[in-house]
């Protein structure tokens, strides 16, 4: 009986897989598997990218959305190799070691032949290629920064831009409290501009200090490559390197500021360690999640921030009470600007690792395609805050891609005055202290080529390689000296010393005072 | 010819998924970050160029070390004389002291970052400067109720007969506490110690929040190899393996002075 019990079960469950094998099998979708950083797309569910591969394919898509926090984490999992992901969006660097490491797919997307070759005819009819939207100006920077690159495995040499299509950029700068600025007497464009990336360091441009205020209210970020930059900016501007000559026998000032932060070595980290130890008493901290909370919230002053960052604690700082000086209400507090010395540009974009799945291909190249779309670019720039690797002119004249920035930012989209009065503040804004504008780096280079910032002087920054160790080592070293426990101990030691001679000294009065009323009473027993 | 196949269970069998659990989670890990501490970090040679890095100092490991074995000792001092007399009130007003213990515990119900945050936005609005002194403070806070615990239990059990005794025998209140009281607690007082001391050298989130990260204890610098940057997990695992050294030898320190106590220490 028994027995027949089982039999009885296992065909019961036999059928069960073989029904849901078949349920599978015979309409299965396609499916992708996306590992991007966190909160950076505008849908995690994707379903407007469904509704799109379906509009195109005439598919449904299973899409499976994975996330990473930093380069990092995302570089371990892929190099472990056991991951199962389609297409990663890491950043700049990341993409070159990955590169390097012969890990990549090549996509070619700026050939759309080659790009497509592989699409089923019935997609080719739908699909717009979009890769004239992308910024001609990322291309040309990851072109002279990443042209190169080498493959060890190989022998091969590839340029980045044959394996990546970028998604977003940004640059790197300092965030700041407008108007703690200026009740400190420096919120002041010719002040700024000269101290530049001083600011960090409390430093006015010439070695004397910016303002006492400042001290104890600057954040430095957490993240070796961002402070590593911002410092050697710093020391180039404060003639530290001055005279000084790298193993190529190059000096450091005639270097361009990509190529200076490129160019790691003993000499120059040894400075950079000294100038960060020193710099730790101006310090509020360094700043790992709460930066933009520290400075909405008034506990620092200033913050070596990325721009997307920067635009959303900006965003939140607006504060209606503020009385301008038109009689208007309302500004912003925080304000961020790129000190136009020199200055880091960086991009992140999408790659597909060698891992993927061959069936997903046409997938992951529809979904990168369609994330170069105006109105996915818009609406990613509301989400993320980073600026979409599109051109603006595409943008402006994408009239969803319009609608969409002008009522995220509470225009009329209707009226042709909002219109105009959009495009001036979103597109052509130029900021009161540097003269640029951070969201178009690339366009404002253009504008302000004579007088302010030229796009050369905002660097890429590629990987340390086989001087990360090094890095890693003086940024350690950094973050430990310059502060001491020892001064503690030496006060505890110090009380320690004081409560034990005051127990002591109590104990020995009392041993003292009763020995005295011993002998007391004895000797009063003795004249009786 | 039937041979009967009998599924006897041992008691010790109920012990087996524990075990298991120990070997996966805790000596499987051990066995990676001592591997991982002399392997190149490519992972193709073996080396001691990372203990040469930690021990010379060149990442400032040293430097961190020893302000955290400071910053550890000072705040388990400060927990041991606040502790202390607060032990000493709850276990003589015994009666009472259910509901007293239960304020001591209840902090350590909400979840130890919210307090510690919590901590930072009370000192930012006070306007305190961050720094050793806040981060100390923050340590002796979380840390405290680990010290009186293991003080107020070892208070307890302490037959009052031996008080009276002393009494007796005409011993005044300082004698007695000084010649009874404190003898009998020491094993209380030396698990307060490890039970303080271990976590406080170890910790990193409090020194993070609460000085912006502006003081690296060991904690940092172990949770900085391991996290964010890449390649340098070799230093990172000499560093779990110094951090180790301690634990251990603190715990012999423990069964040392404590045997023929009944309080011993979890090694």
């Amino acid at each position: 009986m028994k027995k027949l019990m089982s039999i009885v079960s296992c065909l019961l469950l036999m059928c069960f897989v073989v029904t849901a094998f078949a349920a599978c099998a015979s309409e299965k979708p396609d499916s992708l598997v996306i590992y991007n950083w966190a909160d950076y797309i505008f849908d995690e569910k994707l379903t407007d990218f469904k509704e799109y591969y379906k509009e195109i394919t005439g598919k449904d898509i299973d899409v499976t959305y994975v996330t990473f926090d930093t380069n990092e984490t995302m570089l371990t999992r892929l190099t472990q190799g056991d991951s199962n992901v389609d297409v990663v969006c890491p950043s700049e660097y990341a993409i070159q070691k990955l590169i390097e490491g012969n890990m990549l797919v090549p996509l070619n997307y700026f050939d759309e032949a080659k790009y497509t070759s592989e699409f089923s005819e019935s997609v080719k009819n739908g699909y717009e290629h979009n890769s004239d939207n992308i910024e001609p100006g990322i291309i040309e920077k990851v072109s002279g920064a990443f042209g190169s690159l080498h493959i060890d495995e190989t022998g091969e040499t590839v340029s980045m831009v044959d394996y990546f299509v970028p998604y977003m950029y940004g640059t790197l700068g300092i965030l700041y409290n407008k108007y703690a600025f200026m009740d400190l007497g420096i919120y002041d464009a010719e002040i700024m501009n000269k101290a530049n990336w001083g600011i960090f360091f409390n430093d006015d441009g010439d070695g004397n200090m910016l303002s006492p205020g400042l001290t104890g209210n600057i954040l430095m970020k957490d993240s070796i490559r961002d402070s590593y930059a911002a410092t050697i900016f710093y020391m180039l501007e404060r003639g530290m390197l001055d005279g000084r000559k790298n193993e190529h026998g190059v000096l450091y000032t005639d270097l361009s500021a990509g190529e200076l932060i490129n160019a790691v070595d003993d000499q120059l980290l040894d400075i950079v360690r000294r100038v960060l130890v020193n710099q730790k008493d101006e310090l509020f901290g360094y700043e790992v999640d709460f930066g933009k909370d520290d400075l909405l919230m008034g506990n620092a002053i200033v913050d070596l921030a990325w721009s997307g960052d920067a635009m959303f604690a900006v965003e939140e700082s607006w504060d209606k009470n503020i009385v301008n000086d038109d009689g208007t209400k309302g500004d912003y507090r925080l304000a961020y600007y790129v000190p136009h010395s020199a200055g880091n540009i960086w991009f992140d974009g999408w790659v597909v690792p060698k891992t993927y799945n061959p069936k997903h291909m046409e997938a992951i190249k529809i979904f990168i395609n369609y994330l170069n779309r105006p109105k996915s670019a818009a609406l990613n720039y509301l989400e993320i805050g980073y600026t979409p690797a599109i051109r603006p002119e595409v943008l402006q004249e994408d009239d969803d891609a319009m609608q969409i920035l002008m009522e995220g930012y509470e225009y009329d989209f209707d009226s042709a005055e909002d219109r105009e009065a959009f495009v001036e503040e979103f597109f052509n804004y130029v900021d009161e202290i540097d003269g640029s504008n951070w969201r178009y780096p690339f366009l404002s280079a253009e504008l302000n080529d004579d007088n302010y910032r030229n796009i050369d002087t905002l660097g890429v920054m590629r990987d340390f390689g086989d001087k990360n160790k090094m890095v890693v080592t003086a940024w350690n070293y950094a973050r430990s000296a310059g502060v001491s426990a020892l001064p503690l101990l030496g006060w505890t030691v110090l009380a320690v010393a004081v409560a034990l001679g005051v127990l002591f000294a109590v104990i020995g009065f009392r041993r003292w005072k009763s020995h005295r009323v011993i002998t007391h009473t004895s000797s009063e027993t003795q004249v009786e | 010819m039937k041979k009967k196949i009998s599924f006897r269970f041992h008691r010790r069998a109920f012990a087996y998924p524990y075990m298991i659990f120990l070997l996966l989670f805790v000596v499987v890990p051990l066995v990676i970050i001592l591997v991982n501490a002399f392997l190149t970090d490519d992972g193709q040679h073996l080396t001691f160029a990372h203990f040469v890095e930690f021990f010379s100092n060149a990442g400032g490991g040293l430097t961190v070390l020893g302000n955290s074995l400071i910053i550890g000792a000072v705040t388990t001092l400060i927990c041991l004389v606040i502790g202390y007399p607060c032990a000493y009130l709850l276990a003589k007003y015994h009666a009472g002291s259910k509901v007293l213990v239960l304020l001591f515990i209840l902090p350590m119900w909400v979840n130890f970052l919210i307090r510690t945050l919590s901590t930072k936005a009370i000192f930012m609005a006070l306007d305190v400067k961050l720094g050793m002194g806040t981060v100390l403070f923050g340590m002796v806070y979380n840390y405290l109720p680990y010290m009186i615990l293991p003080l107020h239990t070892t208070l307890v059990s302490i037959d009052h007969s031996y008080i009276e005794a002393a009494e007796d025998l005409g011993a005044d209140k300082l004698t007695v506490f000084l010649k009874t009281v404190l003898p009998l607690s020491l094993s209380g007082i030396i698990s307060g110690i490890t039970m303080t001391f271990i976590p406080a050298i170890s910790t990193f989130a409090i020194s993070e929040i609460l000085s912006s990260s502006k003081i690296f204890l060991f904690g940092d610098a172990i949770n900085m190899h391991f996290s964010k940057t890449t390649n340098s997990f070799g230093v990172g695992s000499v560093m779990s393996l110094v951090m180790l050294v301690l634990v251990i030898v603190a715990n012999v320190i423990v069964n040392i002075t404590n045997k023929d106590e009944e309080v011993k220490s979890s090694l």
